[in-house]
């Protein structure tokens, strides 16, 4: 199962878009850098249990999450990676 | 675990140069095997000695290089995408008859032959991108 990491906006890329239209059961998503800005509108299709997100870049931001998305740090991000294959990256 | 990292992102222009750097850190920290770090795009200049951040930025390119130390890393740098962007080993610099050489301790340069080794040979390979 996948580890799908989206790091840009969906403001201004497709990135979160493209990976919801591949995003099947049992993959996670994980939303790092300008990506966290997703997390006030996030995709049906993604399940809110597999909606992960570093705390870190959430913080530097100043967003304030609501929903029971699980906010982690760089290392349980390596243990994701571990425990998902492939690890596909979400960038353009 | 054995990991391979690809970077697209150039240092001050994307974060994932900054998130790449983090990244690293933690998988060693967790005691997993970094096998190789493929510096792509411009991510080249992740690898350029003459990056002079101010003192209160992050210095991700000594930052590697302080890795590379401590672990004994694989840096490996397109020696396609680092030409185009003027980024040269003393050797190279002199082959293509250029003044000056830039290239990082640490690091050095290499074709994709070298991504798709670590491809083959890694368990897990996270990409930075731009």
């Amino acid at each position: 199962m996948t580890l799908h990491i989206v790091s840009k906006s969906p403001g201004y890329s497709n990135a979160l878009m493209d990976c919801a239209d591949s995003f099947v059961e049992g993959d996670i998503l994980l939303l790092i850098e300008d990506g966290v800005y997703a997390l006030s509108s996030l995709p049906e299709n993604i399940p809110v249990q597999a909606v992960h997100y570093l705390k870190a870049d959430v913080n530097a931001r100043g967003i304030v999450v609501t929903m029971e998305y699980q906010g982690i740090d760089d290392t349980r991000w390596v243990e994701l990676c571990c425990q998902q294959n492939p690890v596909v990256s979400w960038f353009k | 675990m054995k990991f391979t990292l690809v970077i697209f992102s150039a240092p001050h222009s994307a974060e994932g140069a900054a998130s790449a750097l983090r990244f690293a850190r933690a998988l060693l920290a967790s005691g997993h095997n970094l096998y190789r770090v493929f510096f792509y795009g411009d991510g080249v200049h992740n690898a350029s000695a003459l990056e002079a951040p101010p003192q209160d930025e992050s210095h991700i390119v000594a930052g590697w290089q302080a890795l590379q130390q401590q672990h004994q890393l694989d840096l490996v740098v397109c020696i396609a995408a680092a030409q185009r962007r003027g980024l040269l080993s003393a050797s190279e610099a002199e082959r293509l008859g250029k003044p000056a050489a830039n290239l990082a301790a640490g690091f050095e340069l290499a074709g994709l032959g070298q991504l798709v080794d670590a491809v083959v040979y890694s368990d897990r390979l996270v990409t930075f991108g731009d």
